[in-house]
């Protein structure tokens, strides 16, 4: 490991134990077992999705519609449950749904070339309609019991919470694809450069296609865990996601220097730690939006190369005007 | 009627520990074409940034016309009557040509929000176009002219000031044809009629003599000499010697070529604005050498051969067998390498490490069966080819955008290297390196000819002819003529390629095309 | 002259003209198909009150789409802008109901619409920050803030002053906001069309390099029309409150879409993609004339996103298809 990442992991631990002693200080609870645990249940539901987001930001695009695609995928999931069929194939059926919309988002952004924030925006509104098809947007919350689906919030797997069991796995994998296989090189390949990825032989459309799949589907994951806690599905599942999602990733790569799944887990610790110690202290929802876009802007103008370029160039006009010659 | 407009003595400029300028004196004379020349990384483009205002010099001083003068920032630049025109000059595509020529300018005083009258702006182009008479519809989008009307656009926004006594141009002809050059080189000399002082920055030496009246040769941060272009056409001086400051040596490797197999051949390829009736054949063991200028379709022949783009019509043969690409992964397993002409967008990532690029075009190879990267060999067979290909530094963490233009090249052929293709197509092998790495590359391709097919599609004549063993031109997408290199002579080669110019000198009885049987 | 043989042959002048009036006009001819249908459908739709509550919910989002139209011309973004509506409307509303009158109480809002314009043309303009993630921010910020203004919840106002009585105001048949509206684009046009202000906006859409190096101050120019964003926002905001009677601190997730899909698909009328504050204007009272016709004939809201959603990707192909240039940073492709 080389020194610049050496510093950068010792600034992200440096950044953990100052929010932990804040929050620490602040509240009582912050630092017990189980608030700790309370964090990465956080993580593994809301975090979730800016771990598949990650994916488009390697390939630098933007997505803005998963929020409504986890709307519609948990609320499938929901119906599924509700006409009785088992917890397995409920999920998978409003994981597909989210798949389909990925494969809708990367064709018509890497196909049809239409630019990415306002379609996925058009279709994420689309998704979310579509989300009040089958209950006319009332909650379903039939057979919840009975499935199991309750369980995946609630049960434990070697000693973890499911929903962190399955929050590592996921990363885990995550990680092991986009920096360890070779397929996970073309998606930075097709991010930096697509034109030379081309030339080099990568199929520079199909990973971007696969960037917004990822997305999608981990969206409704991420949507299907907030159902499960909440013990029932309504169209609201993704309302919240897209803030949090987004700050994590460009927090962590400010802190890592360019997007990764790890850096992403770097961000959404951070994010999480602080939404959750706001919680403790009781500090209403909405201001809890306002700090987390304080932090987002921050995290990218203190890293952005550009802000340092922009800030010596006005300290460099300042002293030339008082320069000799 | 010299006079001198321009001098700069004792300047000098540097970048960290770089010393990019070191006490040069410069000067120019009123109304003259000046050429600037040297190598990548001499001194010529740093002079010409502090003389625009870009840069700020460290030390040394500056007169124009007698007065002395110290630029804080471009603008001064301007108003002491110096205009620039970068080498890719920004132009707004939807835009008419008057539109861009007079944008920012639109009137007198500035400011967001006066009066946009387009009439008035027309009719300050009409009177522009008796100034300087050239044949161009001013009131056509931009994006719809051609590679020299956009130049001269540029050009004439650079000089919508009245008072610009100082013209730079930076490389203006690396992407023109010949004819469209001649046009430029009108321009010049009808704005050195009205007084107007170019300095003129260049690679391509036959131009030197042809349009300027002195020129400058810049070598290690230093002013090495100033000549007139006639008294060193006469005196038979050899400019690159002066510019590498030691005998140019050998730069092209001794053929020696043992034909084997055709590996890929092209019968009657053809694309529609492009190329048509190509017929070509590479051989294992010999350097196919194809001489185009711009315009001349071997971009996108190359493209085609290697599966970016589908040709409408004819074959391409692998081993003897019909095939057609579906796309370049297809081509590369195949085993065919295309080192594309422009390495900065299509050769390199330059934000990724020398290993990551290296492989990039042949992951299997340095993965296993389940597809996990194994980056210790990874790393270790980088290792191997940047001593092969002498990359300098043999850094292998440090991104790709940060090596000189030569060994940027050296990195993608050594991608090529580890694809271990059968067949190496380059396209501009060269183009932006300098004397010292082209050697190392000219060196790798006849390595690499031994025992695999190369193709080099260059506009550089001399290239061509030196490296190949067998050449060939293309004209308007066309092959104009095809010879083995030992039978023929550059001139040849060169006369094929650019035959419209033939044509219009010699009219009718101009020679006819020579085409060998491949 | 191109050098090249085989030139591929020019689409025909007539197909191409036909095209471009096709596309040029074909927002009107929808508008007027669709007035009709519903006309017929519902004759309810051509009743006064229908006619006065679509003129005034179109002159509301007008005036709030009015900048964010010259933001995406110059090639940029903004999801901000409808949350500054909402922070412009609870400001006006808390204000009001804390005891300062109307006219204080709306140019705090402008105030708070002045701040974050300033702030976006800031981080965007000179600093040259991804559009995309400052204005989420930003606009995260605003819907912050607003809610907190209400702790959470809508604030109603008692006397909607001098708004409400504006709001009332009529020309005959015409409400006087719509009238105020319509003199606004129409000044906005001129700006747009006959000062260099507009010329150099569709420039830096295409070149911004060109413009910057034509000694242009194209900073300055994206940090004014971030800021009239903003300011249009504000203004529609204290409307809003007087409209609503009340301040409605999540008021902007109505508007988002709208606001995109009206300049995107305006973007077609007379410049061929390119967003404009015409085809703007004439998008907004084809989106109003769409809400208020399904309502009648019945639509649920959710059936009404989705219907706003595929006209928004309709808008977007428009302007992707019919623009000179390929697609802009900012506004989406790769960045």
């Amino acid at each position: 490991m080389n020194r610049a990442l050496l510093m950068r992991l010792g600034a992200f631990l440096a950044m953990v134990v100052v929010i932990g002693a804040i929050f620490g200080v602040l509240s009582s609870q912050f630092l017990s077992q189980n608030n700790i645990a309370a964090i990465f249940r956080h993580m593994s539901a809301e975090g979730i999705a800016g771990l598949g987001l990650t994916f488009v930001i390697v390939v630098r695009r933007f997505d803005l519609s998963f929020p409504g695609i986890a709307a519609f995928g948990a609320m499938t999931t929901g119906q599924l449950i509700a006409l009785g069929y088992p917890l397995f194939p409920s999920i998978a059926g409003g994981i597909a749904v989210g798949i389909v919309c990925g494969v809708i988002n990367g064709l018509a952004i890497s196909v049809l070339k239409l630019p990415d924030i306002v379609t996925t925006i058009a279709m994420g509104s689309i998704a979310y309609g579509l989300s009040f098809i089958y209950s006319n947007g009332a909650t379903i919350s039939d057979n919840f019991m009975e499935s199991g689906i309750l369980d995946i919030n609630d049960q434990t797997i070697a000693y973890l919470d499911e929903p962190i069991f399955f929050m590592l796995v996921l990363y885990l994998l995550a990680w092991l694809v986009l920096h360890r296989s070779r397929f996970g090189r073309g998606f930075y390949a097709t991010g930096e450069n697509p034109r030379a990825a081309m030339f080099s032989g990568v199929h520079v459309r199909l990973y971007v296609i696969a960037a917004f799949i990822l997305t999608s589907a981990t969206a409704v994951w991420a949507g299907i865990l907030h159902c499960a806690e909440a013990g029932q599905a309504d169209p609201s599942a993704g309302d919240g996601f897209l803030t949090p999602a987004f700050a994590s990733v460009y927090l962590g790569a400010a802190l890592f220097g360019y997007a990764s799944v790890p850096a992403t887990f770097a961000g959404t610790l951070l994010i999480s730690m602080m939404l959750n110690g706001f919680t403790l202290l009781s500090v209403p929802y909405y201001y809890s939006d306002a700090i987390i876009s304080v932090v987002l802007i921050s995290a990218i103008a203190v890293f952005d190369p550009r802000f340092a370029a922009a800030l010596q160039r006005i300290v460099k006009t300042r002293s030339l005007a008082g320069a000799p010659k | 009627m010299s006079e001198t407009i321009l001098r700069m003595t004792g300047i000098g400029k540097t970048f960290g520990a770089v010393k990019a300028l070191d006490n040069v004196d410069f000067e120019l004379q009123r109304g003259e074409i000046h050429a600037l020349l040297g190598t990548n990384g001499a001194g010529k483009s740093t002079l010409v940034k502090i003389l625009s205002g870009v840069y700020l010099k460290d030390a040394g001083e500056m007169f124009i016309a007698g007065e002395a003068v110290t630029f804080t920032g471009p603008r001064d630049a301007i108003e002491n009557g110096i205009a620039a025109v970068q080498q890719h000059p920004e132009l707004v595509p939807g835009l008419s040509g008057f539109e861009n020529i007079f944008l920012g300018r639109e009137t007198t005083s500035p400011g967001l929000f006066r009066r946009f009258q387009r009439d008035a702006l027309r009719q300050r182009a009409e009177a522009l176009l008796t100034r300087f008479p050239i044949g161009i519809d001013l009131a056509e989008e931009i994006g719809n002219m051609a590679a020299v009307d956009r130049e001269v656009i540029a050009v004439l926004h650079a000089l919508t000031r009245d008072d610009i006594k100082i013209l730079i141009l930076d490389e203006p002809t690396s992407t023109l044809t010949e004819r469209e050059k001649a046009l430029l080189f009108r321009l010049m000399r009808t704005l050195k009629n009205a007084g107007i002082t170019i300095v003129y920055i260049t690679h391509r030496l036959e131009e030197v003599f042809e349009i300027a009246d002195r020129f400058t040769i810049f070598r290690g941060g230093r002013n090495i000499a100033t000549m007139r272009s006639d008294d060193a056409q006469r005196a038979g001086v050899s400019i690159p010697e002066m510019m590498l400051g030691e005998k140019t040596g050998q730069l092209y490797p001794d053929r020696h070529a043992q034909p084997g197999e055709a590996l890929i051949e092209a019968r009657g390829l053809g694309q529609d604005g492009a190329f048509e009736g190509i017929d070509l054949v590479a051989r294992r063991g010999e350097i196919l050498g194809v001489f185009g200028l711009v315009g001349s379709g071997m971009d996108e022949l190359s493209k085609a051969l290697f599966g970016v783009t589908r040709p409408e019509r004819g074959d391409i043969l692998l081993g003897g067998k019909k095939i057609i690409f579906h796309g370049p992964s297809d081509a590369l397993r195949r085993g065919i390498f295309l080192v594309p002409g422009d390495r900065r967008t299509e050769g390199l990532t330059l934000t990724r490490d020398v290993a990551f690029n290296m492989t990039l075009a042949k992951l299997r190879r340095a993965s296993s069966l389940a597809g996990f990267m194994k980056l210790r060999a990874e790393r270790r067979i980088a290792a191997e080819l940047a001593a092969h290909v002498a990359l300098q530094p043999a850094i292998l963490q440090r991104h790709a955008g940060l090596f000189s233009g030569g060994n940027q090249q050296k990195i993608v052929i050594a991608k090529g290297l580890y694809a271990q293709a059968d067949i190496y197509i380059f396209v501009e092998p060269t183009v932006g390196v300098d004397i010292g790495a082209r050697a190392k590359l000219y060196a790798l391709m006849r390595e690499l000819s031994a025992t695999k097919a190369v193709i080099v599609m260059s506009s550089d004549c001399d290239e061509v002819y030196g490296l190949a063993d067998r050449v060939m031109a293309l004209y308007k997408g066309r092959i104009a003529f095809e010879s083995p290199a030992l039978e023929t002579t550059a001139n040849r080669l060169l006369t094929a390629g650019i035959m419209s110019a033939q044509q219009a000198a010699e009219g009718p009885s101009a020679p006819q095309v020579e085409r060998q049987p491949a | 002259m191109s050098d090249t043989i085989l030139q591929p042959a020019a689409p025909l002048g007539v197909g191409r003209g036909l095209r471009q009036f096709l596309v040029r006009y074909s927002l009107a001819g929808i508008f007027i198909i669709v007035v009709l249908a519903f006309s017929i459908l519902r004759p309810d739709f051509t009743r006064a009150e229908n006619i006065n509550e679509i003129l005034i919910s179109a002159s509301i989002s007008g005036i709030m789409f009015l900048g964010l139209t010259w933001v995406l011309a110059a090639g940029e973004i903004d999801i901000s802008f409808m949350e500054v509506a909402a922070l412009s409307d609870m400001i006006v509303a808390g204000l009001v109901n804390a005891g300062w009158g109307w006219p204080l109480a709306a140019c705090a809002g402008l105030a708070a619409g002045v701040a974050v314009g300033l702030l976006n043309g800031f981080l965007v303009g000179y600093m040259r920050l991804p559009a995309l993630i400052t204005t989420l921010a930003t606009g995260s910020f605003a819907r912050s803030i607003a809610a907190v203004i209400g702790l959470g919840s809508s604030v109603e106002v008692a006397d909607t002053g001098i708004a409400g009585r504006f709001l009332n105001l009529h020309f005959g048949f015409l409400p006087a906001v719509a009238v105020l509206t319509v003199l606004l684009y129409a000044a906005a046009w001129f700006v747009q069309e006959k000062l260099v202000f507009g010329h150099y906006l569709y420039a830096m859409e295409q070149n911004r390099n060109a413009v910057v190096e034509a000694g242009i101050p194209a900073r300055r120019l994206t940090v004014l029309v971030y800021l009239m964003s903003a300011i249009c926002a504000a203004i529609a905001g204290i409307l809003l409150t007087a409209s609503l009677a009340s301040g409605q601190p999540r008021i902007g997730v109505s508007f988002f879409i709208d606001g995109l899909t009206a300049v995107l698909l305006g973007g077609m009328v007379i410049k061929l993609g390119q967003p404009n504050v015409l085809g703007t204007l004439l998008a907004v009272l084809l989106l109003a004339v769409l809400v208020s016709g399904t309502a009648l004939i019945g639509w649920s809201d959710w059936e009404r996103d989705i219907l706003k959603g595929a006209l928004l990707l309709i808008g977007v192909i428009i302007v992707v298809k019919g623009r000179a240039a390929p697609a802009t940073a900012q506004m989406g492709g790769a960045h």
